[in-house]
């Protein structure tokens, strides 16, 4: 019997590997006792001795806390080399045609925590480098006091929330979440983690429209060949089926909140209109909603049709970004039309419509995507930005659109992908705060192309290559929005990036 | 002459030390055993074995295997298995969690004699524990608002139903923890809407019945033959294979002679 309590234990050893646990081989010792092999004192015995083992290693010393049932490490780590540089306009006041560059070696950091909980919770945090709302990139050699400080080289925290998705088809988030939306770089830079309440809801109709069936035949067809050059049997034809993805998006985002509502003392006053007038300061917090509604509709072959149209609207004033938006005057000096105020939120309600087609062909991947938006009081928006700016109301600049197509995509090791687009966003068409950091310098008022080409090095190193080309729509405006080129108006502008991640 | 004299004073004084060290057994941990089943296998032992003595103290599983750990306790008596934690925990200070099974169990669903239910599902267990139901009348019974009676968060038999009943979910939020099988039987005993889980020992108590789980009732035949579904095996802990006074005591409990105290107290023998 204890050569046959030794054979058990070695055979649990064997299956559950170098970390067997005994609550993994409880079923086998259990089905021993039950078959009377070995006694409930020898299934103990061997248990005993899996626990000792499993409390030995990292993977049996590692403990987490009860109400979690799943939980997940990853992250990435990104080498860039970036190019950037832009041209003020001819007619310049100060500088004509003259070009301000910006070269830097760069990383980012991005390492979270994901998983969930019992009763259908879930949670997740990620930490972040940089404490830009559109980057998580840190300079190398940027930091001060001295080389190789860290002064910038601190880490926030870039993602904090928990949810809920126990009502079948429905998930609420609430904290500083990755974005819930669908959403392109033409009105959210990527890196963004918005921060609020989020409400999702996705039901999935399949309809089965016939076929298939039958018995199945022999084909002698290229994909029916097996290796020893046989004829093999074909599988019978699969049932055509659609799938139709039906999803409502809808977020309240605290865009706005800087304490306190009600000071001590009289209100503030402010001239950061420009005007020389003083006005109270809104107290009011801002909130931006945005209320998606969409479908996705999929056919055999992976061929798919998705539309998500989107409003998004913002309510209160803000407490920071109260200040009419102006975005810049190419009658000022290069310094003064960067200081007209270029973050105001006022008179933005935008409808977007993202929209996307993909297949498959030659089994590569390829898709079309595009996308519209129009800011509806656009005009106010405008008119706004002339009273303050002392310039021509251009009420018409309130559109943006982009198109572009991809090839291929990234997986797994050896996949490449190419993606490029056109794109086209007037002055008044987007919130500038949100906005692509990378492609056009966080701006609005620029047209320009885009091209990014990556490769699989292995299944967690990717390649990157990067290129944007832009220029200015309207020359009697600026180019709004806080960018990294400090020139207003950009009349011309350009990027480059090299990129190396690791994926983990 | 005289140096042997000394040399034979010292080895009976060192003698004379170690069996008052060796006479004296001290017994830490499950409720479940130590309040009536090894006190009696205790009093056996000593009528066997005069001069020695027994220290028992039983406050829960977790407080035996902790003793066995800290060094405390000679055995640590557990209704449930050590965790990998205390396993862990053991070998950072070079003890080995040994686990010698002294009888089983089937841990039983009580509630008042009042109470008209005949029976329960597993499922409604399940419900009735975790809070999913709060109301006799969800399950067959005439209304009234279910009185949870659990054991505290130390108990072996806290974890052993929470895993073998509740699907290792949470308590209900409103259960009421109590110290012991003595203080659940009579607490539900005194509620007619009270319900609680007890060892086999303790399923007798006044003012209680048994409820039949899926149609069975614990007993010697189905928790030996692991059919009953909250069976399970009950523990003495000790720091490698026991020794001395304390093997001879463990020899004791699982010998003919301890198995036929197991069987009177109310548990099931290992054989």
């Amino acid at each position: 019997m204890k050569k046959l309590t030794l054979a058990a234990a070695a055979l649990c050893v064997a299956l559950g590997g170098t970390v067997a646990r005994a609550q993994d081989a409880g079923a086998l010792l259990d089905l021993l006792v039950k078959k009377r092999l070995i006694s409930d004192q020898e299934a103990e015995e061997v248990r005993s001795e899996l626990v000792k083992e499993s409390a030995s290693t990292a993977a049996g010393k590692w403990k987490l806390s009860a109400p979690i049932t799943e939980l997940e490490l990853y992250g990435d780590v990104r080498l860039r080399y970036e190019y950037r540089g832009g041209r003020t306009p001819s007619e310049h006041t100060d500088n004509p045609n003259d070009w301000y560059e910006r070269e830097r070696e760069r990383y980012r950091l991005r390492v979270g925590l994901r998983g969930t909980l019992a009763d259908d919770w879930f949670f997740g945090i990620r930490l972040e480098t940089s404490n830009s709302s559109r980057s998580t990139n840190v300079t190398f050699g940027a930091d001060s006091p001295g080389p190789f400080s860290k002064g910038d080289d601190g880490i926030f925290v870039g993602q904090a929330y928990f949810g809920y998705t126990g009502f079948p088809d429905f998930k609420f988030t609430g904290g500083r979440m990755p974005q819930p939306l669908i959403t392109t770089s033409m009105l959210w830079d990527d890196d963004i983690n918005p921060e609020g309440l989020a409400e999702q809801w996705k039901h999935t109709f399949t309809f089965d429209l016939g076929g298939g069936g039958g018995e199945a035949v022999q084909s002698y067809s290229k994909e029916g060949y097996s290796k020893d050059g046989k004829a093999v049997v074909a599988h019978a034809a699969e049932p055509f089926k659609l799938k139709l993805d039906v999803f409502a998006n809808f977020a309240q985002y605290v865009y706005d909140d800087t304490n306190p509502e009600n000071p001590i003392g009289p209100r503030p006053t402010t001239t950061g209109n420009n005007t020389g007038n003083n006005q109270l300061v809104p107290q009011t917090d801002a909130f931006m909603m945005a209320w998606q509604i969409g479908a996705r509709l999929t056919f055999p072959s992976s061929f798919y049709v998705q539309l998500a149209p989107t409003l998004y609207n913002y309510t209160g004033n803000g407490d920071s970004f109260n200040i009419h938006f102006v975005g810049g005057n190419p009658a000022l000096s290069n310094t003064a039309s960067l200081a007209t105020n270029q973050t105001g939120i006022n008179s933005l309600l935008v409808f977007d419509l993202p929209a996307e087609i993909g297949w498959k062909a030659w089994g590569l991947p390829m898709r079309i995507f595009g996308e519209f938006a129009d800011n509806i009081e656009g005009h106010d928006r405008a008119h706004a930005a002339a009273e303050l700016g002392g310039f021509d109301a251009h009420t018409g600049q309130h559109y943006a659109w982009m198109i572009g197509g991809a090839l291929g995509q990234l997986k797994a090791k050896n996949d490449w992908e190419i993606r490029a687009w056109y794109q086209y966003a007037q002055q008044y068409a987007l919130d500038p705060n949100l906005v692509d950091s990378d492609i056009f310098d966080d701006r609005v008022n620029q047209k320009g192309v885009a091209v990014k080409v990556g490769y699989m090095v292995a299944d967690a190193i990717s390649l990157n290559l990067t290129y944007a080309y832009s220029w200015r729509i309207n020359g009697s405006l600026g180019t709004g929005g806080l960018g990294d080129i400090q020139v207003n108006p950009l009349d011309q502008y350009q990027i480059f990036q090299a990129d190396m991640s690791v994926k983990f | 002459m005289k140096i042997k004299h000394v040399a034979l004073s010292l080895a009976l004084a060192a003698t004379g030390i170690a069996s008052a060290h060796a006479d004296r057994l001290v017994i830490k941990g499950s409720d479940t055993l130590g309040a009536k089943l090894v006190p009696q296998l205790a009093e056996q032992f000593k009528a066997q074995h005069p001069g020695t003595t027994f220290d028992i103290a039983a406050e829960g599983s977790t407080t035996g295997i902790a003793a066995i750990i800290d060094g405390t306790a000679q055995i640590g008596m557990s209704s449930r298995r050590a965790k990998t934690s205390e396993v862990g925990a053991a070998a950072s200070k070079g003890k080995h969690m040994k686990p010698t099974i002294v009888a089983f169990d089937g841990i039983g669903v009580i509630v008042n004699s009042a109470n008209p239910i005949k029976g329960l599902t597993k499922k409604q267990v399940e419900q009735i524990f975790t809070g999913d139901v709060t109301d006799w009348s969800a399950v067959g019974g005439s209304g009234g608002k279910i009185s949870v009676y659990t054991r505290n968060t130390s108990s072996g038999t806290y974890s052993d139903f929470k895993e073998l009943a509740m699907k290792k979910r949470d308590y209900a939020g409103g259960s009421q923890k109590m110290a012991g099988n003595e203080q659940i039987a009579a607490e539900v005993g005194k509620n007619p809407n009270g319900v609680g889980y007890v060892g086999m020992a303790y399923l007798k108590a006044g003012g209680t019945k048994a409820m039949p789980i899926d149609g069975a009732l614990p007993s010697t035949k189905s928790v030996q033959a692991h059919s009953y579904p909250y069976w399970r095996p009950t523990f003495y802990y000790t720091n490698g294979d026991p020794s001395g006074l304390a093997k001879d005591f463990v020899d004791f409990t699982v010998g003919s002679g301890g198995q036929r105290i197991v069987a009177q107290v109310g548990f099931v023998p290992i054989k």
